[in-house]
């Protein structure tokens, strides 16, 4: 088993000099600063040598006071090893530019565009270096770089200009104030690069192809995304994907606030799954304090973690059933009335039905309620009896069968390529969980298996998610049976101020792999604050897997990755 | 033109009836008249509430998620809720509906084609925000895109405080907006 000093040594003796800096962490985390010239050949060394298949996403972050920006690409193995490491790349801050790891890496194209307008970190050989999530009139401010003096103005609402442009479209504008151009919070020249409808309408090569839009608005998605696909016929030929719509901020917004103000932040991030985010950055910052959380809080946080991933999976499958509509509204009114069991559950100890705030550093917020077991025990058995009764009536439909059999299908070695991560990459067959792979809390002593499906086509993705379901169920029972009486809290005094460091956690998010990466820089606020969600990643591949397929098909491949677009958006 | 251009009756009767009013207008100008005129007797009248009491009791929302509220939304349309209790059904296209609910931020990308859907939206049409995030930005008051002032793109009738509100006050802030429609209080006076 390859450990992190090991990987240390193999690129310290294969590329003489390129380490600049190196920190071994652990056994599964290296941190480590490489020479900009040589950061290609590194990754590839790390590829092809020492397994690191999973390029897991990267992060920008400012040093103002060091006068340089620093990219860090976060690299993982699909279950060869457990190393992340974690390589940085500096480049001065006038000027900023690194290579483009697009070429070794499909998915890392996304990752660069957004660090690329967040910060204006160039990225030399990028094929596409246009604006994912920000709006037009925000390009060219870089609002996440540090020395970015953003703030509304209030008064845009009596500003905004209806365009009706010669095509037939009315667009709105909204022209920048004195105020905000001297604030820098506009942008006054225009940066030159290709809109969303030139790019589209260059694609199209003959008079009977036609660009459809699905979206923004869609009544059964749990936020806005435009999915525009360019048709001939019935037949889709090339698929454009555009979001930002509910683009918050968070990761700036973290900036500002508390180390523990930051806890409802994680809620909104993807609130359909809020348990798994505070997890995710509780579990960073112990990570840097050094906390122990007590027994009992950890199998509290298991219980509710899994409640939730229930919970979100119910949802999902609900969802895409709506989408497919031949099964027609029925089956989403059951999963919501199953639903609402586990969410009055998860409600009686944390107090709210979605954004729970419920972690805390070290512990848990308060206890779990007198009889709560007893009503776990009336509840679990009964979703039990549900699912089964729901992957039976799946299995067994033929209309079903017929309708999503081979629809959607990701081979194993496309999916492990392209950083997807949770249901849609172990439908395709491959075993990777973060809580078998990188366990956290009590999970290594819980007896549960993973779930792979065999197609890993849209049937299997639901099958899979279903199945997990029980396993989460089998969890929870498990974890009542064993939850131990003590503190819930640790009895360290957790400091204000964090101590200078970085941290990289991950969790298993229902919707695949969910990453962290804090850094502190001695303060009372997070120095940066870098979100790997999982159906960023997932999102991704919908670009590729639509093209080819019938319209039809179209949004039931995009309902079966169970999608959650303010979690990709942030 | 007068009764007896129409129906053959005594001139007499005729002078008698121009006498006449309703709702302080002569009766023969009600009487036969234009479709415009037919609109102000109804602005005037109690048909008018009639007409309320019809628009108040099908409130058709556009399912909308865009926020922690939309799934609370999506819960408040089905089955443990069901708002169709109050003749507020989801509707999928904003053609059909005649509430838009603002679920959650609005950010400045999303603002132009959230005002699209609502130009598409027959009249006579309502606006509800829901959430903290649409009521004043929330949480990300201080985010660089996010829109706080929705009240000054939506002429917004029932502001539903909450982050997110739960179900029971989604149907509460229905019940208030089903009140506002019954008086004509709301902002856009229909």
């Amino acid at each position: 088993m390859t450990n992190a000093s090991e990987v240390l040594s193999s690129i310290q003796s294969a590329f003489p000099g390129a380490v600049l800096d190196s920190r071994v962490e652990s056994d599964r985390r290296l941190w480590a600063t490489i020479d900009s010239k040589k950061i290609l050949d590194v990754c590839k060394h790390l590829t092809t040598k020492l397994n690191f298949d999973h390029y897991s996403g990267s992060a920008g972050v400012d040093w103002i006071a060091r006068k340089e920006m620093e990219v860090v690409e976060i690299m993982a193995s699909h279950g060869a090893h457990q190393v992340v490491a974690m390589l940085k790349v500096k480049t001065p801050r006038e000027n900023p530019s690194v290579k483009s790891l697009t070429g070794l890496y499909w998915n890392a194209n996304w990752y660069e565009r957004e660090i690329w307008e967040m910060f204006g970190i160039n990225f030399e050989g990028h094929p596409e270096l246009y604006p994912l999530l920000l709006s037009d009139e925000l390009m060219g401010a870089w609002p996440w770089r540090k020395d970015y003096k953003g703030y509304p103005d209030l008064t845009t609402g009596e500003r905004a200009v209806k365009i009706s442009t010669p095509e037939g479209y009315t667009e709105y504008h909204i022209p920048p104030t004195p105020a905000e151009v001297e604030a820098g919070t506009v942008v006054t020249v225009r940066l030159k690069y290709p809109t969303l409808r030139e790019r589209e309408e260059k694609e199209i090569k003959s008079d009977s192809e036609m660009i459809m839009h699905l979206g923004p608005q869609h009544a059964m998605v749990p936020g806005p995304f435009l999915l525009d696909v360019l048709v001939e016929g019935e037949r889709v030929h090339k698929a454009f994907l555009d979001l930002g719509y509910i683009h918050k901020g968070i990761e700036k917004i973290m900036e500002n606030r508390s180390w523990l103000q930051g806890i409802t932040y994680t809620d909104r991030m993807c609130y359909v799954a809020s348990l798994s985010n505070n997890e995710c950055y509780c579990g960073a910052i112990e990570k840097i304090l050094g906390l122990e959380v007590p027994l009992r809080a950890q199998y509290i946080r298991v219980i509710l973690e899994e409640l939730s991933r229930i919970q979100s999976h119910l949802i999902g499958t609900g969802e895409f059933l709506t989408l497919i509509a031949g099964v027609g509204y029925a089956p989403w009114q059951y999963m919501i009335i199953d639903r609402e069991n586990i969410i009055s559950l998860i409600e009686s100890v944390t107090g709210a039905r979605l954004t729970h705030t419920f972690v805390r550093f070290g512990g848990v917020r308060n206890d779990l309620p007198a009889g709560f077991a007893d009503q776990c025990k009336k509840v679990l058995p009964y979703m039990k009896s549900r699912t089964e009764e729901f992957i039976e009536l799946f299995a067994q439909d033929p209309i079903y069968h017929k309708r999503m059999d081979g629809v959607g299908i990701i081979r194993p070695d496309d999916a492990k390529r392209m950083g997807v991560s949770g249901p849609p990459l172990r439908a395709a067959g491959v075993a990777y969980d973060m809580r078998k792979e990188d366990p956290i809390l009590v999970y290594p002593e819980l007896d549960f298996k993973v779930v792979t499906g065999t197609k890993g086509d849209s049937a299997d993705r639901i099958d899979v998610r279903l199945r997990e379901m029980l396993e989460s169920i089998h969890i929870i029972e498990q974890c009542l049976d064993r939850i131990p009486e003590g503190p819930i809290k640790t009895e360290v005094k957790v400091p204000k101020k964090v101590p200078a460091g970085e941290a990289y956690y991950r969790v298993e998010d229902p919707r695949g792999e969910m990453g962290m990466y804090v850094i502190s820089d001695g303060g009372d606020k997070p120095y940066r604050v870098k979100v790997r969600g999982p159906f960023y990643a997932t999102f991704q591949t919908l670009t590729p897997l639509l093209e080819g397929t019938y319209i039809a098909d179209a949004v039931a491949i995009a309902g079966s990755m169970d999608g959650c677009p303010s979690e990709a958006d942030r | 033109m007068g009764i007896s251009d129409v129906i053959p009756v005594p001139v007499a009767i005729d002078e008698e009836i121009e006498k006449w009013t309703i709702f302080g207008q002569p009766v023969a100008e009600v009487w036969f008249t234009t479709t415009e005129k037919i609109h102000q007797i109804i602005e005037m009248g109690p048909i008018k509430n009639i007409f309320n009491w019809g628009r108040k009791n099908s409130v058709y929302f556009l399912m909308q998620p865009m926020g922690c509220c939309g799934v609370e939304m999506f819960v408040f349309g089905a089955a443990p809720y069901d708002s169709d209790r109050f003749g507020c059904i989801p509707r999928n296209t904003p053609r059909q509906t005649d509430v838009m609910i603002i679920s959650g931020y609005l950010t400045r990308k999303y603002l132009p084609v959230f005002k699209n859907l609502w130009d598409e939206m027959p009249e006579p049409k309502w606006c509800i925000a829901i959430g903290e995030c649409a009521i004043s930005g929330g949480p990300f008051y201080d985010s660089y895109n996010i829109v706080q002032n929705t009240g000054d793109h939506f002429p917004i009738d029932v502001f539903i405080p909450g982050c997110p509100p739960r179900p029971e006050q989604f149907l509460e802030g229905l019940m208030n907006l089903q009140e506002k429609i019954k008086q004509r209080k709301d902002k856009r006076d229909y």
